[in-house]
């Protein structure tokens, strides 16, 4: 039978073949997990739909696989999808090994039909692409220059057999190659993804924690007897829901094709989360209806989860905003790439006693900044700065605080 | 013994190419040549023939020359100094070859190669045997003339080609026997040099497989000057006499016998690999005995390749120099291939025959909506200060979306026409694009663009069809 890369969850079209648990030739059992493919948010492990021989495999690790492609073929003794292996012996004469023919060589150029200039078909060469199979996007359905490098960025659907060219896998004295794979390469589409599809503007606003810094104080002790290390994450998080329903185009998602804005009436906040594999964004779901302890516990649960590879694509799936916490690095603040298609991300930072002018006296206080960077097509700077002044209203109103997370 | 990683047998224009690509991109090389760098093409082909041809153009301009108010007191040709000078072009185009491969430091051995094995080559040489031991292994030995049964070349009255570049005279009567591209070279030629020319093709038109209205112009050029050409017919018999040659032609009206004082058999030609010793190396030839390659050039033996004539048809040096770049550049480790989608051919008979691509007739046969457009040279302004108004052009296209399929050029210069519409084609224009560009007045290619014009449906300088 031939396996094709499933569903592996909404808006998932494609994943990248990390690792293959198995070989060609291997015998596998029904449910044995067979390969490890990393999705746009997560790895997951696939396992085997039936018991039988791995027979081929068809997309090499760290090649792309779209969704529905047949990534391996498994002889499970059902015949469909086996002609790779000998067909049983048949009784009858021998096969004449003399008159067999000898292999096919073609003496033309397998490119002859495709509409495409020399250089353009010398590039497909040199780059490893069978021409043959690119769509055109000039007159004519030629075939460009551009249509050629763009089959090699998204190889998988056109070239799994190809060798990446040549001359990019040579690294110069003193220097090393370092193949863009796996979750690198993710964060690589992704964040490239953003900046050339939206309109990204930083407001930044400064805080004073205070406040705040004395109410984690207070609650410190109750949390650590439930059991959780209670941060200011769940605080700043709970400070954003009133803001984020009062300010609904933050909560939101731009649907570019239908021209449409998606308003979100479900608050699931991303929390951007540094691994050592790179950045990973578990989210934590419907904020508004949970209280700070269970945020903390959950926020912890799924940090631990991201550091030691287990997230599910249940965990990583669904945020509506995303918040990008660097603080214990140090640094003022920041420019965040928006999560896409999200509409913003908040960045925090590092909270430190600074001089502070107040009731006309300088006093020193802990304040940060906080960074939102905001999709200009969904919302305008001023929104974005009430937005970000409705946050931090809460954050300095313990009152107010209080009322939001209990 | 000499190491190689490549050693490349014959040192034709498939060959030399090869070499100088190789030793280019840093391949230890060797050519091995058993008789004159440049093979068939500059030694007994193409160049010499085109040093003739030239001339016995020129003989034919003079002899009209009074048309255009130039006396001249008569003209008669010296082929002492005719052929003096031809050897100067073939001797200097030779030389060059080996400077050239020298420069780049490819080894040359002139002496007959051997295969071995696919790993080594034994060539004698004039100073002993020469062993190379090579990593690779080009076969580039290309093709000799091939005889007809009863017409065996006696290198006085029957000749091939290579004698009839050397010939001391024009023959007062020449037959020539087949109508293909050096057949009808031979036959414009000579009959320029003032031989009473007869031609006998086997096929039911001269240059078989040519477009019929193109080979038409050249067939009734070739008769209006006195020639006598006899198609679907064949030589039954000859008897040489003491001082000339007695043929029986069979035709469809019947058998006429005729006198002639040179035969010259051009009916096509075969590989040459007895020395190559395939079936011990296991190369896969086809059944007329031509080497087979994919378009890497590489034989069904890893390391084994083969270029050019070797090859078989069509048998033309141009696309022996490509391929031998691209054998060249395959045994560096490039990713190079035979991927043109076209190989344009001339043919310098008189008029100029060129072609690339599909003619309507094959274009047909592929199933395209074909397109055919067409423009004589006599409507050319540049054509007819040339004196030279007869042919035509015609482009075939692809009616769905106006893509050059093919052209067919017969006319003046139609040699050095035919590249831009190869161009074209590789390029994947249509005739519009063609049409659009500004071609220079009054030149030749002018025809071209009005043809492509005519095609788009408005023809400037010929009324709508």
């Amino acid at each position: 039978m031939e396996f094709k890369l499933p569903d592996l969850g909404e808006g998932i079209t494609e994943g990248e073949i990390l690792k293959w648990m198995t070989k060609e030739g291997d015998q596998v059992k029904e449910d044995q997990p067979i390969v490890e493919v990393m999705t746009d948010k997560v790895n997951v492990q696939i396992p085997s739909p039936r018991s039988g021989r791995v027979t081929k495999i068809l997309v090499k690790e760290g090649d792309v696989a779209k969704v529905g492609q047949t990534i391996l073929v498994i002889d499970d003794g059902s015949g469909a999808g086996s002609s790779q292996s000998p067909a049983p012996a048949a009784p009858g004469p021998a096969p004449s090994v003399a008159m067999a023919p000898a292999p096919q060589v073609q003496s033309s150029g397998p490119s002859s039909g495709v509409l495409a200039t020399p250089a353009t078909r010398r590039m497909a060469r040199e780059l490893g692409v069978d021409i043959g199979k690119v769509t055109g996007s000039g007159p004519q359905g030629r075939v460009t220059d551009d249509d050629v490098r763009r089959s090699v960025s998204s190889r998988g659907t056109t070239t799994v057999t190809v060798q990446p060219a040549q001359p990019s896998q040579k690294a110069g004295p003193r220097e090393e190659v370092v193949p863009l794979r796996g979750l690198r390469r993710t964060i690589a589409e992704r964040m490239t993804k953003s900046l050339r599809t939206t309109a990204q503007v930083t407001h930044v606003d400064e805080a004073d924690m205070t406040e705040l810094v004395l109410l984690r104080e207070a609650f410190k002790g109750s949390a650590e007897k439930r059991g959780v290390h209670l941060t200011y994450l769940p605080f700043i998080i709970k400070a954003l829901v009133p803001a984020l329903k009062e300010f609904p185009y933050v909560n939101a998602s731009l649907d570019e094709q239908a021209s449409n804005i998606i308003l979100k009436k479900y608050y699931n906040i991303g929390i951007a989360t540094d691994t050592e594999q790179g950045l990973v964004v578990p989210v934590v779901k419907d904020v508004d209806r949970k209280d700070m302890f269970e945020l903390a516990g959950e926020i912890e649960n799924l940090s631990q989860k991201a550091r030691s590879g287990q997230l599910t694509l249940e965990d990583v799936h669904g945020s509506t905003f995303t918040i990008t916490n660097v603080g214990a690095l140090g640094g003022l603040f920041a420019t965040p790439i928006i999560n896409i298609p999200e509409a913003a991300i908040l960045g925090l930072h590092k909270i430190a006693k600074r001089p502070v002018v107040r009731d006309g006296k300088v006093e020193i206080r802990d304040t940060t900044y906080l960074s939102l960077s905001f999709d200009h097509r969904v919302f305008d700077g001023a929104y974005a700065a009430r937005f970000t002044s409705r946050v931090i209203e809460t954050i300095q109103d313990t009152k107010k605080l209080l009322a939001e997370v209990l | 013994m000499i190491e190689a990683d490549v050693a490349i047998i014959g040192g034709g224009p498939g060959g030399y190419v090869c070499g100088i690509r190789a030793a280019q991109l840093g391949l230890k090389t060797v050519v091995i040549e058993s008789d004159r760098l440049g093979g068939e093409c500059v030694n007994y082909g193409c160049i010499p023939s085109k040093s003739l041809i030239t001339v016995a153009k020129l003989v034919d301009k003079v002899k009209e020359a009074e048309k255009y108010g130039v006396r001249t007191s008569g003209v008669s040709v010296d082929f002492v100094q005719l052929q003096k000078w031809k050897s100067e072009v073939v001797s200097r185009l030779v030389g060059g070859i080996e400077l050239l491969l020298r420069g780049y430091h490819a080894t040359v051995l002139h002496g007959e190669a051997e295969v071995v094995d696919k790993n080594r080559v034994v060539v004698t040489t004039s100073q002993g045997k020469e062993e190379v031991s090579c990593k690779n292994l080009v076969l580039a030995t290309g093709t000799r003339t091939s005889s007809l049964p009863g017409l065996e070349f006696d290198g006085d009255m029957v000749i091939g080609s290579k004698e009839g570049l050397e010939l001391k005279a024009a023959p007062n009567r020449v037959l020539i026997v087949g109508g293909g591209a050096i057949g009808l070279e031979f036959a414009s030629m000579l009959q320029k040099l003032g031989s009473s020319v007869t031609v006998v093709e086997i096929m039911d038109q001269l240059l078989p497989g040519s477009d019929p209205e193109v080979v038409r112009v050249v067939h009734r050029k070739l008769e209006g000057k006195g020639a006598k050409v006899f198609v679907k017919s064949k030589v039954a018999r000859i008897d040489k006499k003491s001082s000339e040659v007695e043929v029986e032609i069979e035709t469809p009206d019947g058998k006429q016998t005729m006198a002639f004082d040179k035969v010259l058999v051009s009916v096509g030609r075969k590989p040459r690999t007895e020395k190559l010793n395939l079936a011990k190396i296991g190369v896969q030839i086809d059944t007329r005995g031509y080497i087979t390659t994919d378009n890497r050039m590489q034989t069904n033996v890893q390391g084994v390749y083969a270029i050019g004539d070797v090859k078989g048809p069509p048998l033309l040096a141009h696309k022996a120099s490509k391929e031998g770049i691209v054998a060249a550049e395959c045994i560096a480790g490039l990713p190079s291939a035979a991927d043109w989608k076209v190989v344009p051919d001339a043919v310098f008979c008189d008029p100029e025959v060129a072609s690339v691509g599909l003619t309507e007739a094959k274009a047909m046969e592929a199933g395209y909506a074909v397109k055919r457009s067409r423009f004589q040279f006599a409507a050319l302004g540049r054509a007819l200060t040339a004196g030279e108004p007869e042919g035509f052009v015609k482009i075939v296209s692809d009616e769905k979306d106006g893509l050059v399929l093919g052209v067919q050029i017969v006319g003046p210069e139609a040699s050095d026409l035919i590249s831009e519409v190869a161009l074209a084609i590789e390029m994947g224009a249509t005739v519009e694009d063609i049409a659009l560009t500004v071609h220079p007045h009054p030149t030749f290619p002018e025809a071209i663009m009005e043809a492509s014009e005519s095609s788009s449906g408005k023809p400037i300088h010929q009324l709508k069809s």
